[in-house]
């Protein structure tokens, strides 16, 4: 079963196609993470999917259920890229009202629990008003899962606040994962993408243009594991050899007097390496691994 | 969608507009219980019809007059003004488009519902009988003024405008409506088929006319509705 299905999902704003017929498959239960530069579409597809604006050509569904559907709102939280707050209301009162909208009328001890949970316990009777801007994302956050949902979409869930809060939303998050929630959250933090995301998609120009588990973009990549190793001066007459080994098991090598770098596709290669130093018993002082970053894969994209 | 009228409900009575508005029915409600009957004692012939409604005209007459500068005064930014600050955004996303402007519209209809009914239970409390006619027509014209309010907020984005509008039409949406009812002129007679007054010029059921058209502006609303990015 798929949480999240599109095919050929498309949004025009005039001449400006911003979501370019993007096929996406997400699993249930799963983490998936939405990367992407400013602009890259990302908030637009999913108020697509939320039912915030209407997709120009393309279809979604939602918990194996064909989008757009009012019925299936009830399993789903969302947490827009842009909303606001009724000011006269207090924490509290949001909680119990949108639960009720989503008919899954809530207690006030679980308002509470949500409250705590988002890190909002004490502001719970102040109005939104006077909330900051963290606690009012933070409010966005916990009117998401108020109702319990099955589905989440969380759109810079952690942008703008301090650090111990971002742990905080990070907990709540894998929290929720280990619940079996699926959850589709957008964010610019590269680590914290990597760190919680099971999975990754890549954005750029309204299309998605890698997606993948860290690992599998990583392999994606793999020519760009870099191993630097330090050793024991090579002797002349097996330097040819070995020399011409190294090309055929890795590429980009660069060899100096007591030092060699090369990139190679898996960590089993750095393992053969290592073996056939020892063959020709040359001491290692040194291995240095540089695996690509999903930085260097996100400003490779 | 019933946790929307019932928020709606309660916020309508809230902020100092309601509660001028509540006292100004309330007002005209003592006194035409009070002074109707000395209108009877007065010697004027009147017919049977206007003798039934005698009680309860003035507040008929309010109604009629600035009905839509309360309604339209009250209620002009019920939608746009969550379409503007996008607190919208989590009823979007929560229930059906059409949800959100009936429940809206059940909720304020409700609020009026109430002070009409209080109204006239204080006339009835001076003349000893409950006039049932006229409670429907008045609540059929309210639905009617809110119906057009919600449209309109639904059409228009800036809730400044539609303050502007309100004061507009509820100066001008009485005077067109009457002349509509009484002009001769077919180019402008056939309207009063869309507007209220025609389905209450009489003490009769024709006000079901009245709710009729409501179903259709808010049809309409919604359509619009759905069709809004937000
Ligand atoms: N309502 C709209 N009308 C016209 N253009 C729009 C509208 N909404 C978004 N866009 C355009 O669509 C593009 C994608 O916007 P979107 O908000 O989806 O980007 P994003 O990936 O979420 O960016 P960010 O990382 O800044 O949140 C932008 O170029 C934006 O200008
Ligand atoms: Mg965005």
């Amino acid at each position: 079963m798929f949480a999240i299905e599109t095919k050929q999902l498309t949004k025009t704003f005039g001449k400006n196609k911003v979501v370019d017929q993007i096929d996406l498959q997400v699993k249930s239960g799963e983490i998936l993470g939405f990367l992407g530069r400013n602009g890259a579409g990302k908030s637009t597809f999913i108020n697509m999917l939320t039912g915030i604006i209407q997709p120009s050509s393309g279809s979604y569904s939602l918990l194996d259920v064909q989008g757009p559907n009012d019925d299936i709102k009830k399993q789903i939280g969302v947490m827009p890229d842009y909303s606001a707050l009724n000011a006269s209301m207090t924490a509290m009162k949001h909680l119990k009202f949108l639960a009720a909208v989503s008919e899954k009328p809530v207690s006030d001890e679980r308002c509470m629990d949500i409250l705590k949970l988002v890190g909002l316990e004490e502001q719970a009777h102040k109005k939104a008003g006077k909330f900051s801007f963290g606690m009012k994302k933070k409010l966005a956050i916990a009117q998401a899962i108020i109702h319990d949902p099955q589905l989440i979409f969380l759109d810079e869930p952690t942008s703008g606040l301090d650090a111990e809060s971002v742990i905080h939303i990070h907990q709540l998050i894998q929290q929720l994962h280990q619940q079996g929630k699926t959850i589709f959250m957008t964010s610019h933090n590269l680590d914290e993408v990597e760190k919680i995301c099971s999975r990754i998609a890549i954005m750029k120009d309204g299309k998605i243009g890698k997606m993948g588990s860290m690992d599998e973009l990583r392999a994606y990549y793999q020519s760009t594991i870099t191993v630097t190793i330090k050793h024991s001066p090579i002797r002349s007459t097996h330097l040819p050899t070995l020399e011409q080994w190294l090309t055929l098991t890795g590429t980009q090598l660069e060899m100096k007097t007591s030092q060699f770098t090369i990139h190679v596709t898996s960590e089993k290669k750095i393992a053969e390496i290592i073996r056939a130093l020892g063959k020709y018993n040359i001491d290692i002082y040194r291995v240095d691994v540089n695996e690509p970053s999903l930085e260097e894969i996100f400003l490779d994209e | 969608m019933l946790a929307i009228s019932k928020r709606e409900f309660i916020e309508s009575f809230k902020g100092i507009k309601p509660i001028i508005i509540i006292a100004i029915f309330l007002i005209t409600a003592y006194y035409s219980g009070k002074f109707s009957d000395l209108l009877l004692s007065a010697n004027i012939d009147f017919t049977a019809e206007e003798l039934e409604g005698i009680h309860t005209i003035a507040i008929s007459g309010l109604l009629i007059i600035f009905g839509m500068l309360f309604v339209m005064g009250l209620s002009h930014d019920t939608m746009n003004r969550e379409m503007h600050e996008r607190t919208i955004r989590f009823l979007v996303t929560r229930t059906s488009r059409s949800a959100i402007i009936i429940g809206k519209f059940l909720g304020i209809w409700f609020f009026w519902i109430v002070c009409l009914v209080t109204s006239f239970m204080v006339i009835s409390i001076f003349v000893h009988k409950f006039d049932m006619i006229t409670l429907f027509q008045a609540t059929s014209l309210v639905a009617y003024y809110l119906a057009l309010t919600i449209l309109l907020s639904v059409l228009i984005p800036k809730p400044g405008f539609t303050m502007f509008l309100s004061i507009v039409l509820g100066i001008a949406f009485p005077i067109f409506n009457s002349w509509t009812v009484f002009t001769s002129n077919p180019w402008v007679s056939w309207m009063k088929y869309l507007l209220p007054f025609y389905y209450i010029n009489d003490r009769n059921f024709y006000f079901v006319g009245i709710l009729l058209l409501v179903g259709v502006i808010l049809f309409i609303a919604i359509a619009i509705f759905n069709r809004r990015e937000c």
